[in-house]
């Protein structure tokens, strides 16, 4: 009977598993502890249960960043879909200079979403901002005055300077998705006598889904975390009106409510993984 | 089949208004990094700035955006240089000895691949600051290692199980040991991985702002993001003429990167969105 020797190579993978042991999951789970407790960073922690949870939901305040955050989420990944997909379709063609159009529209992509922020504050900011006396030398007034001054003028600003920085992003998936489509498939379809309207709903579509599930996915789970562009363009305002749950996290943490917060990020947590959960099973259905 | 000319031309068209609005915006940065102080806005044509470059020198020793810059790259090349190495070792062992061990690391990695950061930031800072590691750049090199170990571990697990296993018994008969297998013969024919991973990950470590004011904060330890951010709340919205010369110098490194790296940066984009 051969004695199996233990195979040290399969511990290769330590180091790899420490680091992130140590430095994500270890605090993963002391968050759970953590929001179950009135601690404030600094002094004793007493456990309080579920009333951090409680107060949560009964903070107007965290209510509306709940919805802040879930209505940027949503219309962002509609919009950089939808756009991305179209720049896509566009990109798909032959023509000249068509390497260096696709550099360009990814190129807001690779800068930080915190420095876009920034800029857009300097072209949007009512009085100031550039577009705004863009628009008054043209004799448009009626375009300008109103950007971030309302919770829905904000969040339309904010949807789409997100949807401008990211959608190179998209199309380039999307590109990779319609590049991978076999020629003959829609050939076929145009022989069987498909329309343009018909070879794209029953062909492109179906066989971008990959494509389509990923983008989708990527984008909600992104969005819904938003900090960068928001610390930026808005600080959150006016008011509380533009705060998501993530940077409402941040302010507890430094308002020395520790634990407050840490219960916001379990609760954000779950907001996350609803996505996270209709993603995985979407791919086991198509295996 | 031919394409009407109209077609094509209004195709032509509509991708230069696209192209316009992308660069539109970095124009514009650029026209107000560039006019005097004392120029009154609505004043004159707006898309010609005063050339006024002394901004730009005055931006630079105000706003600590060198050092900024120096602490940006060497937080990016550590936390490369640490996922890189730690997660091809791991790829290596989950692809080539998978068992209960490795079963479990993978899953773990995977099955948090994407809860995002801001999730365990609060729990994380406590912990950091027992190890006395705010404010140092040590510090934020292990916070985003793990943020970027999940893909690490990914790419490379998918990358070293599409390679012949032939190579390693060749390897082994050679006496090679497991980690000099996977050092000098899979790592190096792995490139196109090592590529994929650090276009998906690298300007997301550099342009980190969400650990940044969290774990860098003393003046001379921030970040990039993080000195602009301190640098324009210090002026409450005025002197954009400085602001906008410093946001200038701090986009410049990646905008060089991508444009000298952009066809290895589309494809390799589109390998690995693809593959994940």
């Amino acid at each position: 009977m051969a004695i199996k020797r233990f195979n040290w190579a399969q511990l290769l993978s330590l180091p790899a598993l420490l680091i992130y042991g140590v430095f994500f999951v270890y605090p993963l789970l002391r968050g759970i502890g953590m929001s179950l407790t009135d601690w404030d960073g600094m002094g004793s922690a007493r456990f309080v249960g579920l009333r951090n949870f409680i107060q949560f939901f009964h903070d107007p305040r965290a209510i509306h960043d709940i919805r802040t955050t879930l209505v940027f989420a949503l219309g962002s990944a509609v919009l950089l879909n939808v756009v991305g997909l179209l720049y896509a379709l566009l990109m798909n063609t032959q023509f000249k200079g068509k390497s260096i159009a696709r550099v360009i529209i990814y190129l807001p992509a690779i800068i930080s979403p915190l420095i876009m922020g920034y800029i857009w504050y300097f072209l949007l900011q009512p009085g100031r901002g550039f577009l705004y006396h863009a628009f008054l030398q043209l004799g448009l007034p009626d375009l300008v005055g109103s950007w971030m001054s309302s919770y829905s003028s904000a969040m339309r600003v904010l949807v789409l300077v997100n949807v401008w920085q990211f959608s190179g992003m998209t199309m380039i998936i999307y590109l990779a998705g319609l590049q991978s489509i076999p020629s003959e498939l829609s050939e076929a379809a145009k022989i069987d006598g498909a329309n343009s309207w018909q070879r794209f709903w029953r062909v492109t579509v179906p066989m971008l889904m990959p494509a389509i599930r990923i983008n989708v996915v990527t984008n909600i789970i992104g969005s819904l975390s938003v900090f960068d562009v928001i610390m930026s363009l808005t600080e959150g305002g006016p008011g509380y009106a533009t705060e998501s749950l993530s940077i409402y996290i941040m302010r507890m943490c430094y308002g020395s409510r520790t634990g407050y917060s840490t219960a916001v990020a379990m609760i954000l947590f779950f907001i996350i993984l609803i996505p996270v959960l209709i993603s995985m099973r979407l791919t086991r259905q198509k295996d | 089949m031919k394409e009407k000319t109209g077609v094509k031309a209004a195709r032509i068209l509509v991708v230069v208004l696209i192209c316009l609005a992308c660069l539109m915006p970095f124009y514009i940065l650029l026209v107000l990094s560039l006019n005097a102080p004392s120029r009154v806005f609505y004043e004159g044509n707006l898309f010609v700035p005063d050339f006024y470059w002394q901004n730009y020198v005055d931006a630079w020793n105000k706003s600590r955006i060198g050092t900024a810059m120096l602490n940006s790259a060497l937080i990016t090349a550590g936390t490369l240089t640490i996922t890189i190495v730690s997660g091809g070792l791991a790829g290596y062992a989950i692809a080539r000895h998978p068992g209960k061990f490795n079963g479990f690391v993978f899953g773990l990695l995977i099955g948090c691949m994407m809860i995002p950061g801001i999730i365990n930031t609060v729990p994380l800072y406590v912990l950091m600051r027992k190890l006395h590691a705010i404010n140092t750049i040590w510090g934020m090199v292990c916070v985003c290692s793990a943020l970027a170990m999940p893909s690490a571990v990914f790419i490379y697990t998918t990358f070293i199980r599409a390679q012949p296993k032939e190579l390693d018994e060749a390897a082994a008969l050679d006496g090679c040991t497991p980690f000099m297998t996977f050092w000098k013969i899979i790592f190096p024919i792995i490139r196109p991985a090592t590529a994929s991973f650090v276009i998906l990950n690298g300007f997301g470590i550099w342009n980190n702002y969400a650990q940044a004011c969290f774990f860098l904060q003393s003046r001379d330890k921030q970040n990039i993001p993080q000195a602009l951010s301190v640098f324009f709340q210090q002026f409450a919205g005025a002197r954009w003429h400085l602001m906008a010369a410093t946001a200038v110098i701090a986009i410049i490194p990646v905008v060089i990167i991508f444009l000298v790296f952009q066809k290895q940066f589309i494809k390799g984009l589109s390998d690995g969105a693809m593959k994940g």
